[in-house]
């Protein structure tokens, strides 16, 4: 790509964008230009702000303040209608297809109004459409039943339809095998020379850069500069990418017994979103998933803990785990911690105390009538071990900060006694710097009780302060793993970028 | 047709030949003209409403309300329609029926649309305040109706009701669009998956608004044929609030959106009212109507969702539709 930079006008300018959702600052004053002809990418760590700065300029979000012009037009509206009709596409990471719809009507509905052709003539219009894009897709299939990788090329052509002076692209390749992803980027190339802009989001360095003119870097919602992206190197791009200010401290990690035996182990698992995965996991061990969102870790642990189909075998101290449903992996003493606290992992309008005994409540009861002298007792040294705040054990577990919430959801799932595996999924997400030491404290006290702990975390800081090792995942499988040793925020970021992998398979972009 | 099951129009259908046959042999007034005439002209209120609830089905929502705001146009007709105004001067109180369905459609679009409150709770309270406001305006049936307005609602040619014919026209021309045009498959896109509809560029919000009122003014149009039928300002009328419901989902709508056929809506509502139109003929009581009615409901629910319940117990994807030929 050569472009005469200076002289080609900028068919998307974002100035100043600000946005908040509640307490966190997603993006504080960030400004990106896109010129035409040009791929502009735009890199960051999960949670950095690139989603929410793709949701602003597309229209689908209102930023709190700032602007975004596409094509000189100042975007007033927020409405994806509004932008669409000033020559944006975007191509959004989890997809705009109606499941149920045929591939040729999702086609067709994304059409603008004047290239639909009359509704009788829409399956022979749509396959001609995807052939002009090379995408080999059956048009009558039901949009649901094609494969990730499909639905992913399908989001891109569908953004393409209206030819858009601008193109979005919200990781594009995180379904796409290597040869899918060519494809993707010379259909890209193709529409940059055509004159499209281009924005695209990624958190796979060396595929990006190999195709970007340039790059803007965010973290923590604050754009940390624009280069050209013959002039930077990956090294370089992700030194921005990290560095927290923060300081945060984390407990002791004890030597594990070189025989510690095996609690969990894992072999052949594998679910519609990932896998298949192999994996064990150690008496006392406490084992980091890392990897960019949506690469299957969720859905992983969630098969593991009986909340999503899965195929394959989990043992736990040598006993197989049903893991048909959540009831059948808690009787294998396999807890999940869920991310989504309000939603799985507690009852917001009951109180602390009735969320903390709620697993155990049988035990706590005489002839059938629970005693709360009892329940208070139950949970009284866990309340003072993890440091719990609250005014009144009968406060709502809502009205609790988010570390405490976590903090209960920890008391009632420590409570049971038979647990011998923690699957814990963002197990500070929301929490404050403080409480996130007592959760910290509180897994690694657990695991050197003799438990085996599974921590899912988007912060590399986190995963490298807390855990013995560390496997990351990609497309759904475990593409790596961090021995304690090598274990490093750094270290963690690079396997997720893929700069380290992509180096290993000499196919790196420019190493 | 793509997309769309054929089952519940054929399942419908033929329970209401199999009843009427099966009726028929037993009593011979069943076939009769004038039993035929009174059915048809039973049903209409039922299908009328429920062409309406597939509606706001489609687009995901309920509306209970419905057969409160039957019973308040019935209320407000024997206000506006009184017996001694004719010809041109009934029109005004035509349109204040219209009217009501209207702002009621809009009223309960506002309650989902502008509060966010679920559909289901939001026309329940609606349901309620037209209740009350029907008791308020007449504590007991009374107030005859306008008989020029009745018959020429009910006006026929042989036995059929010319309404009928009009209603089972606007079921197949419903279905054609709804299947056969761009607006249709908008409108099922906005049921099946609101935010990807959004993130088309298709305005929801505005199609679910419209999905309420045109419930609200169907049910208006019911509720005229609920006058006709009672000839009184009745405040106690009006109970098609879950019949509706149930004659949409048996005629193939899903309460999840996104999916019906009016045909189908249409022939389940026939049906329900065939059912309760046979029991007298036996002299059985109506409550076994309601219990078959809904045992009915369940088996054709386990029915239609058969194909999906397999695939899900094979823990399989669902399959990909064979390329369908022309259906021209």
């Amino acid at each position: 790509m050569s472009n005469p930079g200076p002289v080609t006008p900028d068919v998307l300018r974002a100035r100043g964008l600000s946005k908040a959702f509640g307490a966190v600052q997603a993006l504080s004053d960030v400004s990106v230009d896109c010129r035409a002809g040009e791929i502009h990418a735009l890199v960051g760590e999960n949670g950095s702000g690139k989603s929410t700065l793709l949701g602003i300029a597309s229209g689908f979000l209102a930023p709190d303040e700032g602007t975004v012009e596409i094509g000189g037009t100042r975007l007033d509206r927020h409405s994806p209608a509004a932008a669409r009709r000033l020559g944006l596409g975007i191509a959004y990471q989890d997809y705009s297809h109606v499941l149920d719809l045929s591939v040729a009507e999702n086609v067709y509905l994304a059409a603008p109004a004047d290239q639909r052709p009359s509704y009788g003539h829409m399956q022979s219009w749509a396959e001609e459409t995807l052939a002009g894009f090379k995408v080999d897709v059956p048009v009558t299939a039901v949009t649901g039943a094609l494969s990730l990788a499909e639905r992913q090329l399908l989001e891109v052509v569908k953004a393409l339809l209206a030819r858009p002076n601008v193109l979005l692209l919200d990781e594009p390749t995180t379904a796409l095998g290597p040869d899918a992803v060519e494809q993707l980027h010379s259909l890209v190339l193709e529409q940059a020379k055509a004159g499209v802009g281009i924005v695209y989001v990624s958190h796979r360095l060396p595929e990006v850069l190999a195709v970007a003119d340039r790059v803007t870097v965010l973290r923590d919602g604050v754009g940390q500069g624009t280069f050209e992206a013959a002039s930077v190197d990956e090294d370089a791009i992700v030194a921005l990418m990290i560095g927290r200010p923060l300081k945060v401290a984390f407990p002791e990690r004890p030597t594990l017994p070189a025989d510690a035996e095996v609690v969990l182990a894992v072999s052949g698992f594998q679910g519609e979103r990932f896998g298949p995965v192999d994996l064990e996991v150690r008496k006392g061990e406490i084992l980091g998933i890392a990897g960019a969102e949506g690469n299957g870790q969720v859905p992983f642990l969630r098969a593991l803990a009986g909340a999503e189909h899965a195929t394959g075998t989990a043992s736990c101290d040598g006993a197989r785990i049903d893991t048909r449903t959540p009831a059948g992996s808690l009787r294998a003493g396999v807890v999940l911690l869920s991310g989504d606290r309000k939603g799985e992992a507690l009852f917001p309008v009951m109180s602390v105390r009735a969320n903390a005994t709620i697993q155990i409540i049988r035990r706590l009861a005489r002839l059938g009538v629970v005693r709360r002298s009892r329940e208070r007792q139950a949970m009284a040294e866990l309340v003072d071990r993890l440091r719990v705040r609250m005014a009144s054990s009968e406060q709502p577990v809502s009205s609790l900060s988010g570390g405490n919430q976590q903090k209960v959801s920890l008391i009632s799932s420590f409570l049971r006694g038979d647990v011998k595996v923690i699957l814990a999924e963002e197990p500070t997400q929301g929490v404050d710097v403080g409480a996130r030491f007592d959760i910290y404290e509180a897994l690694r006290a657990k695991s050197e009780e003799g438990v085996a702990a599974v921590v899912k975390s988007s912060d590399p800081l986190e995963l490298s302060g807390l855990c013995d090792r560390v496997v990351v995942m990609s497309r759904g499988r475990i593409v790596e793993e961090i021995p304690r040793h090598e274990l490093g925020e750094r270290r963690i970021v690079e396997a997720i970028v893929g700069s380290r992998a992509g180096r290993g398979a000499g196919n790196g972009a420019d190493a | 047709m793509k997309g769309r099951s054929m089952l519940p129009l054929g399942l419908m259908l033929v329970l209401i030949v199999a009843l009427g046959a099966y009726t028929a042999t037993r009593q011979s007034a069943f076939l009769g003209k004038e039993n035929l005439n009174a059915l048809l002209l039973e049903a209409m209120p039922l299908i009328l409403v429920s062409l309406g609830q597939a509606v706001a089905l489609l687009v995901g929502g309920f509306d209970v309300s419905v057969a409160a705001l039957m019973t308040m146009v019935v209320v407000t007709a024997s206000f506006t329609l009184t017996p001694t105004t004719s010809g041109i001067a009934l029109v005004p109180g035509v349109l204040a029926l219209v009217g009501v369905g209207v702002a009621t459609g809009l009223f309960n679009a506002f309650l989902i649309r502008g509060l966010r409150l679920p559909s289901i709770v939001a026309t329940l309270g609606t349901l309620s305040i037209l209740e009350g406001a029907s008791l308020w305006l007449r504590g007991y049936p009374t107030g005859a109706i306008n008989t020029d307005v009745t018959s020429a609602l009910t006006s026929a040619w042989g036995f059929v009701p010319i309404a009928f014919v009009g209603v089972v026209l606007l079921a197949v021309l419903g279905d054609l669009g709804l299947y056969r045009s761009r607006t249709g498959l908008g409108l099922r896109a906005v049921g099946l998956d609101e935010t990807s509809s959004r993130r088309l560029g298709m305005s929801t919000g505005r199609t679910i608004v419209l999905a309420f009122v045109v419930c609200s003014v169907m049910a208006t149009i019911g509720g005229f044929y609920l006058a006709a039928e009672v000839q009184i300002g009745s405040p106690i009328i009006g109970n098609q609030a879950l019949e509706s419901i149930a004659a949409a989902v048996l005629g193939g709508a899903s309460l999840a959106g996104g999916r019906g056929s009016f045909v189908g809506t249409l022939l389940a509502a026939f049906f329900l009212t065939e059912i309760d139109n046979i029991l007298p003929l036996f002299q059985q009581p109506t409550e076994y109507a309601d219990m078959a009615i809904g045992a009915l409901i369940l088996l054709a629910l386990l029915l239609y969702q058969s194909p999906v319940l397999v695939a899900r117990f094979r823990g399989s994807r669902r399959t990909v539709e064979p390329a369908e030929a022309s259906t021209g």
